[in-house]
């Protein structure tokens, strides 16, 4: 039962990976698709918690709500920080560290 | 004794090699000469032990490899090819070491030519006196080395450097032959030394067919060293040596180490007649063959040096009929008169101020009547006059020659080689002495004759080259049977040698009225005709050219293009060490260009390779 849900959490986080490959251009959209990739984990994970009745999942996506507000507020302060630095922050403009 | 007559000139060698510097100038004249003349005293007892006396004598100084299959030893055997070599050795060698101490006076490294003829001397009595193939090889080599080093003795002229380069090079290809026969002989007979080798031969264990292949490359051997046909043409350059070393090297001694080499191994050239063929066939045609060319050479030296080598043709020659007394016979006697010949051409090169074109010289019967006294003997003992020593043996040889009648066009070729030698002969007396004089007044006015040291050895030779054939006949030739021939064909060597010598006089007397023709050439088609006949014989059948060309030049492209370009610097380095350096270098930079910065690519990379790992995963 529930089974049927798993393909939402799949679908969100394939539209996360893709919206972080994808993006070429805007680098707030980059970080929404990271929290979009969490969040379908934490779909996922309160959807497994219910199938196998198991409170650990829920336990799980509690701490991943958390550190993923946690990751949003820094990623912000270090796109803000390099907006002051860099001015325009596409994400084409992000090539400094070349192999 | 035995040994006294190898160490001595080794000990005049280390002395004025040395010690030169010491020693001074005169000083190193002095012991020089007076180590070899001793030495050839010695030799001469020796000669009257072990010839005269029957009493070869061998003796065995110390052992030198000594493996489980091949044991050689140090040891010299005298008997009587070796002793006979020993008198012409030590005795032309004195004779030199005289000479050279007047004609080379002057010169600032007096010292060094003394060491090095007195080492050439050493090292070719090792040669003759080994009683092995190894230790003949050393003496065989090491003669090789000394004539580079006399050849080259003017060292700072670049035509000297490339002569001897050229002897020296042209040496090594035969000297490889000798080495392939030396290892042959082992193969067969399991030893070096003749006396093993010969006394197995008589045993029916050893193959025929590589007996004639061991003969083919001793005489490939031979061919080097005696500039037979084709590998001839480093004794012509190597004239440019003084001219004492013209004398000694390239025409009594070391260019005999052939000839000698084949008498040595006569035994084993008796049982191969396929071998003995050839070797008949290359000696006669070298004989006619440098006897062309010595017609229209213009350099006094180089004219001696083409008789030398059709006079080594004659002696190759008579070797293939199994006469090897009779070779041994000329070749002794050759040494004399040649070396007079080489001195004298010497004493008249000194004469006119070191000019060795005969155009240029003339007229000098007047002021030089000494040196011509030695010239007109040499060359008459050349030509074979009758009751000189080029006539016991020459007229021998050529009548044992057509003796066997299936060689017979071998007995032509020497005799119409006999016409030539006279031809040239007479040329050069003709030109040098007789015809009106075209060298310049200031040089004429100074020509004189040589001093004491010069001339006291030309007329010690001049006495060899009229004795030595008739004293020595009995000795040396009283094994060979002379042929039964009429009298008419006894006679054409002589009438070829007189007719010879009648016709160049004819055309080279200035009185004569159509000398003109013979001298300006360019007036008619047929005069042409005789151009481009005198320019192909005045380069030597342009051997020259054929084998710079055709050989030298092809190794030469080989090597540059073939084993430098294509293989050291192409294949070996591609897959060598900077092939694999630059695949190296582009797959890194390939690799790491995957980092291009860019952070979607990284997210696009990462995600790539984790589905890959986690499928792989799931795979496994």
């Amino acid at each position: 039962m529930y089974y049927e849900y798993l393909t939402v959490g799949i679908g969100l986080f394939i539209l996360g990976v893709s919206g972080i490959v994808l993006n070429r251009s805007n680098l707030i959209i980059m970080l929404m698709s990271i929290e979009l990739m969490l969040l379908a984990i934490s779909f996922t994970m309160t959807l497994f918690s219910v199938v196998i009745d198991n409170l650990i999942g829920q336990i799980f996506t509690i701490m991943i709500l958390t550190v993923a507000a946690a990751e949003s507020a820094i990623g912000l302060a270090i796109l803000v920080a390099y907006y002051r630095v860099r001015g325009p922050i596409a994400i084409k403009s992000l090539n400094l560290l070349r192999g | 004794m035995y040994i006294l007559v190898l160490f001595l000139p080794l000990l005049s060698a280390i002395i004025s090699g040395l010690f030169g510097r010491k020693v001074g100038t005169k000083g190193v004249g002095i012991i020089t000469s007076s180590c070899i003349v001793i030495s050839t005293i010695i030799s001469c007892c020796i000669f009257y032990e072990t010839t005269l006396n029957f009493s070869s004598t061998y003796i065995r100084l110390w052992k030198w490899f000594d493996s489980e299959l091949l044991i050689t030893y140090f040891g010299l055997q005298f008997d009587s090819l070796t002793s006979t070599m020993l008198i012409v050795i030590t005795g032309v060698s004195a004779l030199v070491h005289i000479y050279s101490t007047g004609y080379m006076a002057g010169d600032p490294h007096i010292p060094r030519f003394m060491s090095y003829l007195s080492l050439f001397t050493f090292l070719m009595i090792v040669l003759v006196t080994s009683d092995n193939y190894v230790q003949l090889f050393i003496g065989w080599e090491g003669v090789g080395l000394c004539s580079y080093l006399l050849i080259n003795f003017w060292l700072t002229r670049i035509k000297a450097n490339k002569a001897a380069m050229k002897a020296m090079l042209i040496n090594r290809v035969g000297d490889i032959g000798l080495v392939l026969a030396m290892l042959m002989i082992f193969k067969e007979f399991g030893g070096l030394d003749f006396s093993t080798i010969y006394s197995l031969l008589t045993s029916s264990v050893v193959n025929k067919e590589n007996i004639t292949i061991i003969c083919i490359l001793l005489f490939w051997g031979a061919v080097g060293k005696s500039a037979q046909l084709g590998l001839h043409t480093w004794l012509p350059d190597a004239m440019e040596g003084p001219t004492p070393v013209s004398a000694l090297i390239h025409a009594a001694t070391m260019v005999t180490a052939g000839v000698f080499l084949i008498i040595r191994s006569g035994p084993l050239f008796e049982c191969s007649p396929f071998a003995l063929t050839i070797v008949t066939f290359l000696g006669a045609l070298t004989a006619f063959f440098a006897a062309t060319i010595g017609v229209v050479q213009n350099d006094l030296k180089k004219v001696v040096a083409y008789s030398t080598c059709s006079q080594l043709g004659y002696m190759v020659m008579i070797c293939g009929l199994s006469n090897y007394s009779t070779s041994l016979f000329h070749l002794m006697n050759h040494a004399f008169f040649k070396a007079l010949l080489f001195l004298s051409a010497g004493s008249v090169i000194h004469a006119v101020s070191d000019e060795q074109d005969m155009r240029k010289m003339g007229g000098l019967i007047r002021t030089i009547p000494f040196t011509y006294t030695m010239i007109l003997i040499g060359s008459l003992s050349l030509m074979g006059f009758p009751y000189l020593t080029g006539f016991y043996s020459k007229d021998l040889i050529l009548e044992l020659t057509y003796d066997r009648y299936y060689i017979a066009f071998a007995y032509w070729l020497g005799s119409f080689s006999a016409l030539l030698t006279a031809f040239y002969s007479v040329r050069l007396i003709y030109l040098t002495f007789i015809t009106n004089t075209n060298s310049k007044k200031e040089v004429y006015m100074k020509v004189h004759e040589p001093s004491l040291n010069i001339t006291i050895p030309l007329v010690l030779l001049a006495f060899g080259s009229i004795g030595v054939g008739y004293w020595a006949k009995e000795i040396i030739l009283s094994n060979v049977v002379t042929p039964v021939v009429t009298n008419g064909v006894k006679m054409v060597p002589l009438l070829f040698s007189l007719l010879g010598g009648l016709l160049a006089f004819v055309i080279y007397d200035s009185s004569m009225a159509y000398t003109g023709w013979w001298f300006n050439w360019n007036r008619s088609v047929v005069i042409r005709l005789c151009h481009s006949g005198y320019t192909f014989l005045n380069s030597a059948w342009q051997f020259n050219y054929i084998i710079n060309h055709f050989i030298v030049k092809n190794i030469w492209k080989f090597g540059h293009l073939v084993t430098y370009r294509v293989i050291d610097r192409g294949l070996l380095e591609i897959i060598g060490p900077r092939g694999i350096s630059d695949v190296l270098i582009k797959l890194t930079q390939k690799i790491s260009n995957l980092q291009s910065g860019v952070v979607f690519n990284y997210a696009l990379i990462m995600i790539v390779f984790s589905t890959l790992f986690i499928s792989g995963a799931l795979g496994a």
